[in-house]
């Protein structure tokens, strides 16, 4: 009998063994076992943040930026539910996260203790997986099993709960049985090899027949790495490319098949190609609303090709006229041996025909657009960048030139402001060479600016732009356009934020004019640790077009309404 | 008219899947008209069946949110014109 271990030591050598190296966490009484066990195990690096919620953005910054799972721990009760917001994000975005939580001792459980919440009844619909562990004999199994599920398939949080008496029983370690590995019973989505050729052959079939055909990358296409496949499939079809908000980046910005980004706000012509096309393949996408406005009226010519490593996404949202289970890799590589080369230059130029000139949302000469250049050139394209939630979102989507995949790293499907500081914690660690420009607006900075602090202690050189227009911007738009106007509790207020950063020991600069952005940005470049920019940018500006919420792509707001009307 | 289908689903009988499974229904918004839980007659695993007011498309739909839950065997949707369609995987 090998030496007995507690459960706490158990999950950390578990951990070890599985490969993770940085954890994100904060401690608390329920999880002092675990916190005892760690400095026994040096290749476990601990971020202390301060904010559970922070712990789980940095672990799913880390999970997509590195594409390995991300580890983020907290204790029973507070800790726990200040994780939720980040397992949230990281569900809705397909993020492999990890998160391990102390519970209160098992004879507790369900006394409402102090410091007790069921932390496996609230995360039930937004994890994978999670696991309440009873015996610490299971703990190295469970580990395996979680890190298994959290990466397989459709990507996703799984969260491991553990009571502190069983962190400290003691038990042996054995190695993770084949099972808990992930080459066991779990079910794999995915079709049988003749129902998936079937389906290549259906899409080829329509692809040749196509006049107007469209290609639609999602985050699929990220997260199987299917950027080389994509972009040949493309250039052999000569189809152009439509990239969703999480899919940015997965094509090249400037290549000459590239539209951009569709939906809400997406550019005129963009939107146009959407509702011409006669065939639409879509890879790694969910039709999100927001991608897909109200869809009665989406593509209306279109017979759909939905390729997804889900079966349910298969005409959830859209009817599809050929749906393909199956990764976006190995499906894009069989459909390019299948599909004969061709070109759509007639359609491309239709397409030329849609573009409009960008309408000014802004000003003045100190424009998101020049400020995003700005970053570009600075870092000489060796930049990654992370978003927070609102209008500057859409501007850092829409402006900033991507070259290399998977550089811009959003909260998409939830939307989670707040989320931008501390997913760039986690992008940092899992990509050190690269710049880590972490934007926000002024609201969503405002909700996580104390992982300043967790910037300097663990010296981590974020770069922090914060877009501030004194308002929480596109809340504000939203009541221009569709609320007369009414600007109802979104005025923000704002501390100096140079005077803030130097507070943490942090260089902060202000630019309020055009002429001031590079120097701003390239001496937060220069600086070895972090660094902060204000820009005060325009305070109303718009982000345009924008299709009203549950309207028709084909009905774009492309300037400030004459009269707003009320809702 | 959406018809009745009932759907089927053999599960492990662990009180999280089960939680896991009828949080399902409820998130989704699923009309359930009916619910019931029953031992399978195999160790260990479950059976759950619930009745839909709902289209084929719907059920098909809702069979798929539970094919790819961990600790789900199978799901079989049953409806009054054709009792014995398994709902694909």
């Amino acid at each position: 009998m090998s030496e007995l271990l507690t459960g706490a030591e158990i999950l950390c050598r578990a951990l070890v063994d599985a490969g993770v190296d940085v954890i994100f966490g904060y401690p608390g009484g329920a999880i002092m076992p675990f916190y005892h066990a760690l400095p026994d195990y040096p290749r476990l690096r601990h971020v202390l943040v301060r904010h559970e919620q922070a712990a789980a953005h940095a672990a799913d910054g880390y999970a997509r930026a590195g594409g390995r799972v991300g580890v983020c721990v907290a204790t029973s009760g507070p800790g726990a539910t200040n994780l939720v917001t980040g397992l949230a994000a990281a569900h809705m975005d397909n993020s492999p996260v990890l998160a391990i939580t102390g519970q209160v001792s098992r004879a507790m459980i369900g006394r409402d203790a102090f410091q007790e919440t069921d932390i496996i009844g609230i995360t039930l619909p937004i994890t994978k997986q999670n696991y309440l562990v009873q015996d610490a004999g299971d703990l190295a199994d469970v580990v395996a099993e979680a890190i298994a599920v959290a990466r397989e398939g459709r990507p996703g949080p799984v969260l491991i709960d553990v009571p502190k008496d069983v962190q400290n029983q003691k038990a042996e370690y054995r190695d993770p049985s084949t099972r808990a590995r992930g080459q066991g019973a779990r079910p794999t989505p995915g079709a049988s090899a003749g129902l998936l050729e079937d389906g290549v052959r259906k899409a080829a079939r329509l692809i040749a027949g196509a006049e107007r055909p469209l290609l639609m990358i999602g985050h699929g296409v990220i997260l199987g790495q299917a950027y080389v496949e994509v972009r040949a499939l493309a250039e052999k079809t000569g189809i152009p490319v439509v990239t969703t908000l999480l899919g940015i980046s997965a094509f090249p910005d400037g290549h000459p098949l590239h539209l951009g980004m569709p939906g809400m706000h997406g550019e005129v012509h963009v939107n146009r190609a959407i509702q011409h096309a006669d065939v639409i393949i879509g890879i790694g996408l969910r039709f999100d609303d927001r991608v897909t406005g109200n869809t009665a009226s989406f593509a209306p010519q279109a017979r759909i090709v939905h390729v997804d490593l889900d079966r349910s996404e298969i005409g959830k949202n859209v009817p599809v006229a050929v749906g393909i289970v199956g990764d976006a890799r190995d499906v894009t590589r069989r459909l390019l041996a299948a599909v004969e080369p061709r070109r759509c230059e007639r359609w491309l130029e239709h397409i030329r025909g849609f573009t409009r000139t960008r309408p000014a949302s802004y000003r003045g000469d100190l424009s998101p657009e020049g400020i995003l250049a700005s970053i570009y050139e600075t870092s000489h394209g060796e930049c990654t960048i992370v978003s927070d939630v609102g209008q500057h979102q859409m501007w850092v989507a829409k402006l900033y030139p991507y070259q290399r995949p998977n550089t811009h790293i959003t909260s998409g499907g939830l939307g989670a402001m707040g989320f931008a500081v501390p997913a760039a914690l986690g992008v940092h660690l899992a990509r050190p060479n690269d710049t880590v420009w972490a934007i926000s607006g002024d609201g969503g900075f405002q909700m996580n600016m104390a992982e300043m602090a967790t910037m300097v202690q663990e010296g981590l050189p974020v770069k922090m732009a914060v877009f501030n227009n004194g308002y929480l911007g596109m809340v504000r738009q939203w009541q221009q356009f569709f609320h007369g106007k009414r600007y109802s509790c979104t005025p923000i207020w704002s501390p100096d934020y140079v005077k803030l950063a130097e507070a943490y020991g942090i260089p902060g600069y202000r630019v309020k004019d055009g002429s001031e952005v590079a120097g701003a940005v390239a001496r937060a470049n220069a600086e070895p640790g972090p660094a902060l920019v204000e820009f005060m940018i325009e305070q109303e500006a718009n982000v345009y077009p924008m299709i009203p919420p549950g309207g028709s792509l084909s009905e774009p707001i492309e300037a400030e309404p004459a009269a707003a009307a009320g809702d | 008219m959406p018809s009745a289908h009932t759907v089927a689903v053999l599960l492990d009988d662990a009180l999280v899947t089960l939680n896991r499974a009828v949080g399902v229904l409820r998130r989704r918004n699923v009309p359930v008209e009916g619910l019931a839980v029953h031992p399978s007659g195999t160790a260990g695993v479950s059976r759950l069946t619930f009745v839909l007011k709902a289209d084929a498309v719907t059920a098909d739909r809702v069979a798929q949110q539970f094919h790819k839950m961990i600790g789900v065997r199978s799901v079989m949707v049953l409806t009054d014109e054709d009792p014995t369609t398994e709902a694909r995987p």
